[in-house]
């Protein structure tokens, strides 16, 4: 199991699956909404996060009978998740300390 | 576009491929066709982008086969694990042959440019050509390679015997709590 740096594409895509299963052209498409268009994945990019997302068990295929493989559903585990929400505890306390570092500059 | 990127797909690893081949092409089919309904400009945009991206992400699959991310160095591992779970890929016996094969025609042919051309240049006298011919330097490099993988076969078989394989299961905590000597 490889250790995973969550860079912007793959913490859009776990955002992604953290309220409901996506297909991959869902995830596409939700990812390149919630970054207002910024950022736009392609399939390359896609399926090698998905790839390695699955290999580190954060997420999981959905199985789902009756399925074709371009409809493969995938939602995150309780590892992804619990990893999700301490990259956004990260996050959070960055921008806390951001936010204080630039207010103090101006003051 | 479809069929060059059904072409590409076969940039990556074989067991990549067939794991999300068909779901890639299935994805790229639905944004492709709602790249299609936007200028040309957003096409052109849109298909740079998956060539580029399938290109990449190919490259990263190779990369990711030949290293081996889930193991810890040695320095690190106190362990010794004599089982690699490396191994190369099929084709590389076939692209090396060609890279060498490339290798001696060149030097071959360099050779055979530089006895045509005059000796233009008295203070240094003419190069003696090197007496290589093809057959002979690519069987004299063949037995080099096979010595020295008979040599490291040889090696990795006498360290197996040797049963160094099996301190990989050696726990020294157990081994002293069963019978070892203790030290006050």
């Amino acid at each position: 199991m490889e250790s995973l740096s969550v860079t912007e594409p793959v913490l859009l895509i776990l955002l992604s699956l953290a309220d409901h299963p996506r297909h991959g052209y869902a995830i596409l498409q939700d990812v390149q909404d919630m970054s207002d268009g910024r950022v736009v994945l392609s399939t390359g990019t896609l399926y090698g996060a998905l790839r390695r997302l699955l290999d580190g068990a954060w997420i999981e295929r959905v199985e789902e009978e009756d399925t074709p493989r371009g409809r493969q559903s995938y939602r995150l585990t309780a590892r992804g998740r619990r990893n999700l929400q301490l990259e956004i505890s990260r996050l959070k306390h960055l921008t806390r300390v951001a936010t204080l570092r630039v207010a103090r500059k101006e003051m | 576009m479809f069929s060059l990127y059904r072409i590409l797909l076969y940039l990556y690893p074989p067991a990549c491929r067939s794991e999300f081949g068909e779901e890639m092409l299935a994805v790229f089919r639905a944004a492709q066709t709602e790249a299609w309904k936007k200028d040309t400009f957003m096409h052109t945009r849109f298909c740079a982008r998956e060539i580029t991206g399938l290109v990449a992400g190919a490259l990263s699959e190779h990369v990711r086969t030949i290293a081996v991310f889930d193991r810890p160095p040695l320095i690190f591992s106190r362990r010794f694990n004599m089982r690699s779970e490396f191994r190369f890929p099929k084709i590389t016996v076939t692209l090396m042959t060609i890279i060498l094969a490339g290798v001696v025609l060149a030097i071959e042919k360099a050779t055979a440019i530089e006895a045509s051309v005059p000796d233009s240049y008295q203070h240094v006298g003419p190069i003696q050509p090197a007496h290589f011919t093809f057959l002979p330097t690519m069987l004299v490099i063949m037995g080099g390679a096979c010595l020295a993988g008979a040599i490291g076969w040889a090696i990795l078989f006498a360290l197996h015997r040797s049963g160094l394989h099996r301190l990989a299961e050696f726990d020294p905590a157990s081994h002293q709590g069963s019978g070892g000597r203790t030290h006050a």
